[in-house]
């Protein structure tokens, strides 16, 4: 059952539109709710009137922070009030940090009058001083968490061997500053819920999340209720990349539940958000600054590396503190470092909160490596290829946390058969770009180049989380088994997660496809599985599985029917750095992966297309091929989106295009003319049948292998992204005058 | 509020609603018919989600109003399969795995049902100007255009 690509379960009912979104589920008698964001990057609220919005007819309730029992939030940190407001108990809650935040919930009969209500809410705010750079931030001139000492809360390190020493050994040195902005997951589904309270008394929370067990801890730490009186239900869910993990409504949905409970009134509310409101509202990848210097010998030996890192981890943590470990490690890139000196900061400022998208810090990092890297290799005259292959991590080598990285490293393998396929010629590159349908370029101002880069990233949660996985396998029939049933709650998130799982559920047993059934994502039957993130929920459920169909083979072979099995993965713990060094074993295991392009540019427009990318990923073992390219490929154009074209503009606090019509996700014509996905499958010895984690690993080293390309095709580094057409243009400009009019 | 009583046909059937001057067609679809495959990702016309056919051309169902459709002709992507038999294109997305979260996929859908009803054998560039509307974060494409061709082929 592994290696084949089985149609996806869920195709059907998204084909014929009768899958159900969050926004879809029709309940009788719905209350309709609006979420009032406060519009306010930094200010104290003095006084909040909700008289006007209460007389609006159809107007049932408005919830306030008064309303919520423990005000607070976050995935990592409680750093985050539910909402804003007066007469909270939660300290510092009347001040809003984040143009997002939110002020009130207004439940109503109707949208309309929930949107009017709304608008009629009066408040009066104490502006305060609006911190968006985190240089300034780092002054502490204004504090952002008035509990916090500094701005700067999270700080990590590496020290490692003689950084003296490693700079004398340096024939070349290489030392730049980089910059890396925000961006916006776009998932096409808005956030939408729906809640309720079901028929043993739970308050219900029907939503669009990466782990539902999370959302459910929050929802009950939010109402102070035990967890067992909340169900969290995932339906069809539009997409996510990390951009679902934090709460977006889930808890305001849930309170609303209790408070219309407490009001007698059993009827389900729902809330959809616009567009604008989901841009505005929820985190985005994190804009870091890093100023580093790099050095090699002649030979191609790195002999240091000096790294200086500053996240904008904007107004709360959600999981920056996570972002910023991972950039922290991967900005030294898969590489043997002897000597190191990294110092990496997050800082609060009033800016929209950084959080996890998909590659979680590793894109940030490796930017940086692979960009260093590139640069070197044409200081000291070596391919980029063959320099990374004299100094890529092997078994048992000390990483830059000072230990071996987890048996299994196959960087080396996905580097070679990259290379090599990126060899074999191309001939796409032959058409030309058209930046515009109705202006063709002018063939003389087009330059075409290839660059290369690679990449590894932590699978599942680092840092001494415990980690776990659960899983429940039942076996059903008398003589033979009839029928599988596997409980687990990993969400599917538009990965295919479920059809994997079931996939892993028929080859642990040794039963057809088709004899096993699923029930997914529903507090109410499954355990925790852990978030659908980190690329590990294969990873992570497959274990899972194998221990829950161990079980329940050994009770059906003592001939209890059904046979229920039930298994809690955990895999080997790992540490948090070590605060003076950052030395430690931070993480699981690891996913490698290479990419090359061909990259064309016109210097007249600035405009980038990628004839051809191949991207070698390390899976381990592909459960269902169609899936992992369908990643590959998807992780590609997001990440040529994040490089190229999506450019998130915020002024004071303020996001300023929250839509698709001035925030460019890449669309169909987008598309480089080849992705080529080569599949290596290298087992993770800790994997299940080997099985890797793989879904973030291609989004990781497109961008320094778009920038590598650039160089090669113009001369000129690019250190910034993203490459839109008006910043290529300028850089071009202003270093190619002669070329350019 | 001035409303409007309607009648149109959708997907194959006669169908009459009572509706408001502002209301959008995406909103009479999903929340007065209460046929919720079509899908809003923007209700502003910048991503396709929502794409139906009037009278066979594939339109933006947030930028109609419902009142337009007195008289008209509308399918949408519960209208593609008949007799529980399939569109090839349907077919083909899932066979090819053109369908990730799936949010977009409706959208995908009709307007490759628009493209292939008056190109029955499009090249891939045309593929690409006929979905150039239609946003898919997932896919990264490859597989929705290979999915088109390939039912192309098939027909
Ligand atoms: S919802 Fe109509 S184009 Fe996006
Ligand atoms: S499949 Fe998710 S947006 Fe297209």
């Amino acid at each position: 059952m592994l290696g084949k690509s089985i149609f996806r379960d869920d195709a059907h009912g998204k084909v014929t539109g009768s899958a159900l979104y969050p926004g879809d589920i029709e309940k009788d008698h719905f209350l309709h709710a609006k979420l009032l964001f406060t519009g306010q990057p930094h200010a104290r609220m003095i006084r909040m009137d909700t008289a006007a919005a209460e007389a609006v007819p159809g107007v049932v309730c408005i919830l306030k922070a008064e309303d919520v029992p423990v005000n607070e939030h976050g995935l990592v940190m409680l750093d985050q009030p539910v909402m804003v407001g007066l007469n909270s108990k939660k300290p510092f809650s009347d001040v809003s940090r984040w143009e997002g935040d939110r002020a009130a919930m207004i439940v109503a009969e109707t949208e309309e009058a929930a949107a009017r209500a709304r608008d009629l809410i009066e408040i009066e705010w104490e502006q305060l001083p609006v911190v968006t750079s985190p240089v300034e931030a780092m002054r502490d001139e204004t504090i952002i968490h008035g509990e916090e000492p500094s701005n700067v809360y999270k700080h990590y390190r590496i020290r490692k061997g003689e950084m003296a020493a490693g700079w004398a050994a340096a024939d070349v040195i290489v030392e730049e500053t980089y910059q890396v902005p925000m961006q916006e997951h776009a998932y096409l589904q808005p956030e939408a819920g729906v809640s309720y309270i079901d028929e043993e008394g739970r308050v219900t929370v029907e939503v669009a999340g990466q782990w539902t067990h999370e959302d459910q801890t929050l929802i009950a730490h939010a109402l102070d209720i035990p967890k067992e009186q909340v169900r969290v239900i995932y339906p069809a869910i539009g997409g996510a990349f990390g951009g679902r993990e934090d709460m977006s409504v889930q808890i305001v949905l849930a309170l609303a539940s209790q408070r219309l409970r407490e009001m007698g009134i059993n009827r389900p509310v729902r809330i959809q958000w616009t567009r604008e409101e989901s841009v505005i509202g929820h985190h985005k990848r994190h804009a870091v600054t890093i100023h580093t210097r790099w050095g090699a010998a002649k030979t191609g030996e790195l002999t240091a590396i000096e790294v200086e890192m500053i996240l904008d981890a904007g107004s709360y943590n959600c999981t920056s503190n996570k972002v910023l470990g991972n950039a922290h490690l991967t900005v030294a890139g898969p590489y043997r470092i002897p000597n190191a000196h990294i110092d990496s900061y997050a800082v609060y400022t009033n800016n929209c909160p950084g959080g996890a998208f998909r590659g979680f810090g590793a894109p940030q990092g490796c930017f940086v490596a692979e960009s260093q890297m590139n640069k070197l290799a044409i200081a000291l005259g070596i391919d980029p290829v063959e320099l990374r292959l004299k100094n890529v991590l092997r078994e048992g080598e000390a990483s830059i946390t000072d230990t071996p990285l987890p048996a299994g490293i196959s960087i080396k393998t996905v580097i070679e058969q990259c290379a090599d396929k990126f060899e074999e010629p191309f001939s796409g590159a032959q058409v030309l770009p058209r930046s515009f349908q109705s202006l063709p370029a002018d063939p003389k101002a087009l330059r075409r180049g290839r660059g290369f880069a690679c990449a590894l990233k932590n699978i599942g949660f680092s840092f001494g989380f415990p980690e776990r996985s659960e899983a429940y396998v039942e076996l059903r029939g008398r003589g033979e088994i009839d029928r599988v049933v596997v409980r687990h709650a990993g969400a599917d998130v538009g990965q295919g997660a479920h059809t994997a799982f079931k996939q892993m559920v028929a080859e642990a047993v040794g039963v057809p496809y088709e004899k096993v059934e699923g029930v997914f994502s529903d507090t109410a039957y499954t355990g925790d599985s852990g978030s659908a993130s980190a690329s590990r929920l294969t990873w992570m459920t497959g274990n899972a599985i194998r221990g829950a169909v161990e079980k329940a083979l050994t009770l059906w072979k003592q001939e209890e029917r059904p046979a229920v099995g039930f298994f809690r993965y955990q895999p080997p713990p790992t540490e948090m750095l070590d605060d003076k060094t950052g030395k430690s074993n931070p993480n699981i295991t690891y996913g490698y992966v290479a990419e090359a392009v061909d990259v064309t540019v016109d210097i007249e427009t600035g405009h980038i297309t990628i004839d051809r990318v191949v991207c070698a990923n390390d899976v381990g073992r592909a459960v269902n091929p169609n899936l992992i390219e369908g990643q590959i490929e998807g992780a590609v154009v997001q990440a040529f989106g994040y490089a190229v074209t999506e450019n998130l503009q915020s002024k004071n606090g303020h996001i300023l295009n929250p839509r698709f019509s001035t925030y460019l996700i890449p669309g169909i014509r987008d598309v480089p003319q080849k992705v080529e996905s080569l599949i290596i499958e290298e087992p993770d010895p800790q994997g299940p049948w080997g099985v890797r984690g793989m879904a973030e690993m291609p989004f990781i080293p497109l961008a320094p292998a778009i920038t590598a390309a650039l160089y090669d095709a113009t001369g000129v580094w690019f250190n910034e992204l993203p490459l839109t057409p008006g910043n290529v243009r300028m850089r071009l400009k202003n270093t190619l005058v002669p070329d350019l009019t | 509020m001035a409303v409007h009583n309607i009648t149109f046909t959708l997907n194959g059937e006669a169908e009459a609603a009572v509706v408001p001057s502002h209301m959008t067609l995406l909103q009479m679809l999903r929340e007065e018919i209460v046929m919720t495959g079509t899908k809003n990702g923007c209700a502003a016309g910048e991503c396709g989600a929502c794409t139906v056919l009037l009278n066979g051309e594939p339109v933006n169902s947030c930028l109609v109003l419902a009142v337009e459709c007195d008289g008209q002709t509308l399918v949408t992507v519960e209208g593609l399969a008949h007799d529980r038999q399939l569109d090839p294109l349907q077919q083909a997305l899932i066979e090819i795995g053109g369908v990730q979260c799936g949010f977009c996929t409706p959208g995908v859908l009709i307007s490759a049902r628009a493209l292939l009803d008056r190109n029955p054998h499009p090249t891939k560039a045309d593929v690409q100007a006929a979905l150039v509307g239609n946003l898919c974060r997932c896919t990264g494409y490859v597989r929705i255009i290979d999915g088109v061709l390939a039912a192309a082929e098939r027909a």
